[in-house]
């Protein structure tokens, strides 16, 4: 690492740490939460970034390069759809496989935990989950235990250990040749969203909280353990950045506020708590309106959160969390998509004026940036936080 | 909450799922027309979607709802040969092509089938040609289209652009969490909706109040 980029990187952690700890840096950091606009930036297709791992990791490269940005999120794919293809999984379609080269990949939900596979998945979830839920999202498990699945299992496990490992030294040497710094480390979920999302779905954890609440509980507590220990896991132990989580069916109005209390929050508060006192931070990814829930968010303990502002309201968020809470955020997408690069910069300015002025505050976009962000806007962004955000 | 005077329109609201399908069961063998039985199903809806938009009901019981309503249609619909035929309207619906979300889409479906159009619902991930097709073929002054993803934009104006083309006299409203007054200018859509009840406005914006 070159002495100017060992500097630089250094330089940037302090101020994004310095505005996670509530406090004022030399200048407001921008953290933009950007994926497949990456890809646009590099020239790739969607395609690509999905299937060929070096070019994910150029694209990103690339974006850090032209965007002077102190935090990066990850490279624009998540997935490394050749894994996915390896195993057969039914619930994601990716661009060039179903869909068309520049379309965005596809999650396709489905109920693939029944509501009778409750007392075998609270006894051993990993049990279940081997046994019963990985034949049923992958074609190639379909029978375990046949030539095709063991086959299947080797390439996908192998699959999964050659993508980490590129994905981890790939991004390290980012990091060291562009003195970026990541937004955050690990993922994990509330335990709420880990069973609604991928296992019982929207619909069957709906009813599950009026037909087999008590069930749905204990699963949730069986969850609790495992999704702080997949959080410092994933994150390869380290505790200095946050733990990426995003939130899904906690958002208003997904659930009655009698509900939230019940059933969504006692084990997302737990997680987050459990994190905190090994030292590790919680990204607090607030996808859509969480208003009415700000109350219940303030009793965590301080600094243990950062909490990414998209379509909360954000004079209620910074009066109830400000000060004992970073917040980030709160770019509306559209208007990095259609708006003017003018009307981008008042609005930042603006959020520097009225939000970030007592620090405790990172300049992102409400939602994760995909390639219908203008690259004008974007660059707006920055120069707005260039230009204004000194402290 | 207001209470109903039909019992099994009231027991749609109360979300009791054995008390409906006992409701339906028995009127069924009284030899109560099935349009009647439909007719109250619908008020109970209606009234559940009147309570969500008001906020004293979530999507929680949007969904039960939902599913309650589904799961005594499976009886009903052999009954009901060639549609109710009575209408307030056709409109149809879809999400666009490079998006797959539906929980919004089916919200507004729900909410205007219980408010009496006829919705034809084209599904996910709709190619814009399908979009022409249907409207012109149902003769459908109004076509409704969602998008969550942000990056369904450029195909949300296409699709907009495709109907305008086909049907120009054809009103399109459409709706995720992202439209809003620009968003709407920029596809050339003639209303936008970021709830289920700004859908249902559009609705009565083209086809009149009750």
């Amino acid at each position: 690492m070159s002495n100017d980029k060992s500097k630089l990187l250094e330089e940037r952690k302090k101020r994004y740490l310095t505005a996670l700890d509530c406090g004022k840096p030399d200048r407001v950091p921008i953290g933009l939460t950007v994926s497949e606009f990456m890809a646009k930036v590099a020239g790739f297709t969607l395609q690509e970034i999905y299937y060929d791992l070096d070019k994910n990791l150029k694209a990103l490269a690339k974006f850090v390069e032209e965007y002077e940005v102190d935090t990066f999120f990850s490279a624009p794919s998540l997935w490394w759809a050749a894994s996915h293809d390896a195993v057969g999984a039914v619930y994601l379609k990716f661009a060039g496989r179903e869909l068309e080269p520049n379309t965005q990949f596809q999650y396709v939900e489905g109920e693939f935990m029944l509501p009778e596979d409750y007392d075998a998945f609270i006894e051993n979830p990993t049990e279940w989950i081997l046994t019963t839920y990985l034949p049923r999202i992958h074609k190639e498990f379909a029978e375990p235990g046949s030539y095709r699945a063991s086959v299947a299992l080797i390439k996908g496990a192998g699959a999964r250990a050659m993508e980490l490992q590129l994905t981890q030294q790939g991004t390290a040497k980012i990091m060291e040749e562009y003195g970026v710094v990541p937004a955050g480390t690990g993922l994990t979920k509330a335990p709420f969203d880990t069973l609604g999302d991928a296992l019982r779905g929207l619909k069957g954890i709906m009813m599950d909280m009026r037909k087999v609440p008590d069930k749905l509980k204990a699963a949730m507590e069986v969850l609790v353990p495992h999704n702080i220990f997949y959080a410092l896991a994933t994150a390869g132990g380290d505790t200095e950045f946050p733990a990426f989580m995003p939130l899904h069916r906690g958002a208003y109005p997904f659930l009655n506020p009698r509900q939230w209390d019940e059933f969504y929050w006692p084990t997302l508060k737990k997680v987050i708590e459990g994190l905190w006192e090994k030292g590790k931070r919680t990204y607090f990814f607030a996808e859509g309106d969480w208003t009415p829930y700000l109350e219940r968010i303030a009793e965590l303990p301080d600094k243990s959160i950062v909490f990414h502002v998209d379509m909360t309201d954000i004079d209620k968020a910074k009066k109830i969390l400000g000060g004992r809470f970073c917040l980030k955020g709160n770019i509306p997408n559209s208007l990095l998509a259609v708006g003017k690069p003018e009307e981008v910069r008042d609005y930042v300015k603006r959020l520097i004026d009225e939000y970030a002025a007592d620090g405790g505050f990172v300049i992102d976009a409400a939602a994760v940036v995909q390639g219908d962000a203008k690259e004008e806007n974007i660059r707006a962004v920055i120069e707005t936080v260039l230009l204004y955000g000194k402290y | 909450m207001a209470v109903l005077q039909d019992e099994l329109a009231q027991a749609m609201v109360d979300l009791d799922q054995e008390k409906v399908a006992e409701l339906v069961k028995q009127r069924l063998g009284a030899g109560v027309p099935v349009l009647e039985i439909v007719s109250s199903l619908q008020a109970g809806m209606a009234e559940v979607g009147r309570m969500f938009e008001n906020g004293e009901y979530f999507l929680s019981e949007l969904i039960m709802a939902g599913e309650i309503m589904k799961e005594v249609m499976v009886d009903l619909e052999p009954h009901l040969a060639g549609g109710s035929g009575e209408h307030r309207g056709t409109i149809v619906i879809g999400t666009v092509k490079g998006d797959v979300h539906d929980l919004g889409k089916n919200i507004v479906v729900m909410l205007l089938k219980g408010a009496g159009y006829n919705v034809i619902d084209l599904g996910v991930d709709v190619p814009k040609e399908k979009f022409v097709e249907a409207v012109k073929e149902h003769k459908a002054p109004l076509v409704g289209m969602s998008a969550i993803l942000t990056a369904a934009l450029e195909s949300l104006k296409e699709t907009v652009a495709a109907v305008k083309a086909g049907v120009p006299e054809a009103k399109v409203v459409i709706g995720g969490p992202f439209m809003d007054e620009k968003v709407k200018e920029f596809c050339g859509a003639d209303f936008y909706a970021t709830s289920a009840g700004d859908g249902l406005k559009a609705a009565e914006a083209v086809f009149g109040g009750k």
